[in-house]
């Protein structure tokens, strides 16, 4: 076992049991309280390709199920550990139901050292909750285990393309998977979620009617983004340029701490949109000023947590059209 | 010039976001709005989905500030929240809050009104839409409705329009609902008038439609050839507390509930599917139901249908309670019936012969109202030895409150050597299965008026329908020579034995909730 994972992370993952029994302990599991009620809505499952976020993988697991209902499958592979081993944990994330009853959703881990790309889908399609949509948030980068036979299976791809290593490369991996024959699966990235919020506020600074009439002559965006979140600025400027149907300049401001994306501002001759949000607040400022005339207003901000934005994305059913036609000008800009 | 879009708002599909309104509440001193209305406001607010640079006026009698109003509502708002109260949020969404004061009958009042939200206009710089929600006593509506043409209120401003929403009770009967209608129609169109049934606006009576027509393991069933009958059950634990013996004494449980919340959940069940899911396509298909209830006329039909009942004094969670002529500001000799149940059936090809049972009433032994479907039990089961068990039909039961969801009942095997069948349940639970809360209600529906989608509001041929078809039980029951008897059954018992006997003789109980 390499060194990096850590035992009491796997003792946090609930009791260890031989794969082949798997069925067997959960049931074993639902028999011994029967106060506790299973329900499941989706197969959800994480894939990640690094040990160090396996405790915070579980919470997340905790986090999600406690709004969706769902069979929580978390798979660390490490395709490069040598020999290959393979082990399993179940665990139930319950939280109470009326004061009294728990509702409780299974989950099932998995450490896959030496798993290849066969394993993993054997792993995971043995495991579902049959006629249940397939949900999975690939968190590493799409290596050789995203390959066809497993992501064809897939009703929607969770992903983080901020978090990638190479963004254009895994772009065009994601494109080419997407345009695969047989292959019809959503697609959330959560850069583009965690940006939904200052969307939302620049439609309502427009709203204006003074601001909406001057749109035309709005010149720059600036925007202020977490290191780490140049991708998600991206994603929120190629928008804002496809909204326009034009090309203004682009200025990115990298902050060292504070919020994924901290402050918009689109201005222009005589006119400008702001959109701020402070460090750890749940509000956002707008502020419109077109000459003498100025309009401010608070909205709530989105949730910013990846639990939270996971969270939000498995409480859309619809894939997001919009986001399809935005990645590959997003890709473009990465040349 | 034409009007400008908003590039950035188009796109955002997710949310259900409407254009910049004003919205006018009259009777905003009165318990919906503290109770129901701001906080619906605040939770929209809340989840981003308030229309930009909105505005909320209270219009009421009672002389008072903007600040005082909001101080009021912001009391209100913390006890009924259905998210909590945040006080950040609440400072600015308060800041969207105004007071007018006004008699309804004042023109005067409706001129600075008028001013008002002019002002408001120039504020935004931009005409925005108007909604006026009618939250007063209804005798109010009438001089509200003609105030409001005369100043020219219900006239949209700039291309942007005007809309009333109107609360229940809409009329008393055919003849004050129609006169009603004429009045809000005279003022508003018909597209432009928002009738608010808050049952259309629970998440489970919105998703009766969803599981019919969206689930093909539903519909082929749907009709008289598999459904043995369907069974509506309101039942509240409460009496007439607070007050409200007042109200509920001149109304009764056929004109408070089942002309409008109960007609709104029967259509759902019994309904065509609309050709699209356009507020018109929809409330035809429901209009033709109301129109196919086969008619209760004379006293013998309805003693045969319909059966009413006052409780006397008993207990209800072993709490004791008072009878009906009992209760506070209710007439000791009330012929008002807190209770009323009725076995109905639906002329159209569908539902030839099934009957549809509803009941209503006041301190049942609990607060549910749900819906159930009864099919037909299968015409042999090949089980020499088994022997169906009482009530075991497939029963699918929707359940509009509390605990919102859906439960089949089925039969299946009992472990072990012998041939034993055990009824065992299916069940969806939107709480456990959905960790979000829904949206209360109003939140729905306010959203929706705001947004132009009248789908979950009732139409004027709805309302009047269903009242043609209650006036003729009501006419039965108080205008006739032989009216049928008013029954009695005590608090905290499932209504009046005459009411398990419509049932018993046809063959059927009602479902135990």
């Amino acid at each position: 076992m390499p060194a990096t994972l850590n035992e009491s992370d796997l003792a946090r993952l609930g009791i260890e049991t031989p794969i082949s029994r798997i069925d067997r302990a959960l049931k074993q599991l639902w028999e011994n309280d029967e106060a506790k009620t299973r329900a499941s809505l989706i197969n959800f499952s994480i894939y990640t390709e690094d040990s160090s976020t396996l405790a915070s993988d579980n919470d997340l697991l905790d986090h999600v199920a406690a709004e969706h209902a769902c069979r929580a499958l978390l798979i660390l592979a490490l395709p490069e550990s040598q020999p290959p081993r393979a082990r399993a944990w179940i665990q139930a994330l319950c939280r109470p139901y009326q004061g009294k009853q728990a509702v409780c959703s299974e989950q099932i881990s998995f450490v896959l050292e030496g798993g290849d790309a066969a394993q993993v889908q054997n792993i995971v399609f043995a495991q579902l909750d049959s006629d249940l949509p397939l949900v999975v948030w690939w968190q590493a980068d799409l290596t050789q285990n995203f390959e066809e036979r497993f992501y064809s299976r897939i009703d929607t791809l969770i992903i983080d393309s901020s978090r990638w290593s190479d963004p254009a490369r895994q772009f065009d991996a994601l494109l080419a998977a997407m345009r695969a024959e047989n292959v019809d699966f959503d697609v959330r990235d959560l850069a583009w979620t965690r940006s939904h919020f200052m969307r939302t506020a620049l439609a309502s600074c427009f709203q204006d009617a003074a601001a909406l009439q001057n749109l035309a002559k709005l010149k720059t965006i600036r925007i202020t983004h977490l290191k780490g979140q140049r991708t998600t600025a991206l994603l929120l400027a190629v928008w804002i340029n496809q909204r326009l149907k034009t090309t203004l300049e682009l200025e990115l401001i990298e902050k060292d701490s504070g919020p994924a994306l901290h402050s918009l501002v689109l201005e222009g001759d005589g006119v400008r949109g702001e959109v701020r949000r402070d460090c750890d607040s749940s509000f956002i400022h707008v502020c419109t000023s077109c000459g003498q005339h100025e309009h401010k207003d608070l909205l709530p901000a989105d949730v910013d947590s990846d639990a939270e934005l996971v969270s939000e994305q498995l409480s859309r059913f619809h894939g997001s059209t919009l986001y399809s036609t935005m990645f590959p000008l997003v890709r473009a800009m990465l040349k | 010039m034409p009007e400008l879009e908003n590039p950035f708002q188009e796109t955002l599909l997710s949310r259900h976001r409407a254009e910049p309104c004003t919205v006018v509440i009259f009777g905003a001193t009165g318990d919906l709005t503290n109770r129901k209305l701001i906080p619906a406001f605040y939770n929209i607010a809340a989840a981003g989905d308030l229309p930009p640079q909105f505005k909320v006026v209270g219009f009421a009698r009672r002389e008072k500030t903007d600040e005082v109003f909001r101080a009021e509502l912001e009391a209100g708002n913390r006890k009924n929240s259905r998210q909590g109260h945040n006080d950040e949020l609440w400072g600015s969404f308060a800041q969207c809050i105004h007071y007018h004061r006004s008699e309804f009958e004042d023109p005067a009042g409706y001129v600075k009104l008028k001013l008002l939200l002019d002002e408001f206009d120039k504020e935004r710089g931009t005409p925005a839409n108007r909604l006026f929600y009618l939250a007063s006593a209804p005798e109010a509506f009438k001089p509200i409705l003609e105030m409001l043409r005369a100043a020219g209120l219900n006239e949209g401003v700039g291309g942007k329009w005007a809309r009333v929403v109107c609360e229940k009770p809409f009329g008393k009967d055919l003849a004050t609902a129609r006169g009603l209608n004429d009045v809000v129609n005279a003022t508003f169109d018909e597209a432009d008038t928002y009738r608010i049934d808050h049952y259309l606006g629970k998440e489970t009576a919105q998703n009766i439609m969803v599981l019919r027509f969206a689930n093909s393991i539903f519909e082929p069933n749907w009709n008289s050839r598999y459904i043995d009958h369907v069974q509506i059950t309101c039942a509240e634990n409460l009496g007439m507390e607070g007050g409200r013996g007042g109200y509920y004494d001149t109304a009764g449980a056929l004109r408070d509930m089942v002309q409008n919340h109960l007609f709104q959940l029967l259509t759902l069940v019994a309904m065509e599917p609309p050709t699209d899911l356009s507020a018109d396509s929809v409330r035809d298909e429901k209009v033709k139901v109301i129109r196919a209830l086969r008619p209760l006329i004379g006293p013998e039909a309805v003693g045969k249908n319909v059966i009413r009942a006052q409780y006397t004094a008993g207990s209800v969670d072993g709490v004791a309670r008072v009878g009906y002529r009992q209760e506070d500001r209710v007439n000791p000799e009330s012929k008002t019936e807190p209770y009323v149940a009725l076995r109905l059936f639906i002329d159209t090809w569908r539902w030839q012969g099934v009957p549809f049972y509803i009941r209503v009433g006041k301190q049942l032994p609990k607060k549910a109202t749900e819906i159930s479907v009864h099919f037909k039990k299968p015409p042999q089961v090949p089980f020499a030895t088994s022997k169906l068990i009482k009530n075991s039909e497939n029963t699918l039961v929707i359940r509009i409150q509390p605990d919102e969801g859906i439960a089949l009942r089925i039969l299946c095997k009992q472990p072990g050597q012998a041939m034993n069948m055990q009824q065992v349940k299916m069940d969806f639970r939107y709480s456990s299965s959905f960790g979000k809360a829904s949206p209360e209600a109003y939140e729905r529906l306010l959203l929706d008026a705001m947004a132009g989608d009248a789908t979950l509001f009732a139409r004027r041929d709805e309302v009047e329908n269903a009242w043609k078809f209650i006036d003729e039980i009501e006419k039965a029951w108080h205008k006739s020579d032989a009216p049928p008897m008013m029954h009695e059954y005590p608090a905290g018992s499932w209504g009046p034995k005459e009411a398990d006997d419509l049932l018993r003789a046809d063959g059927r109980e009602w479902r135990l909730l």
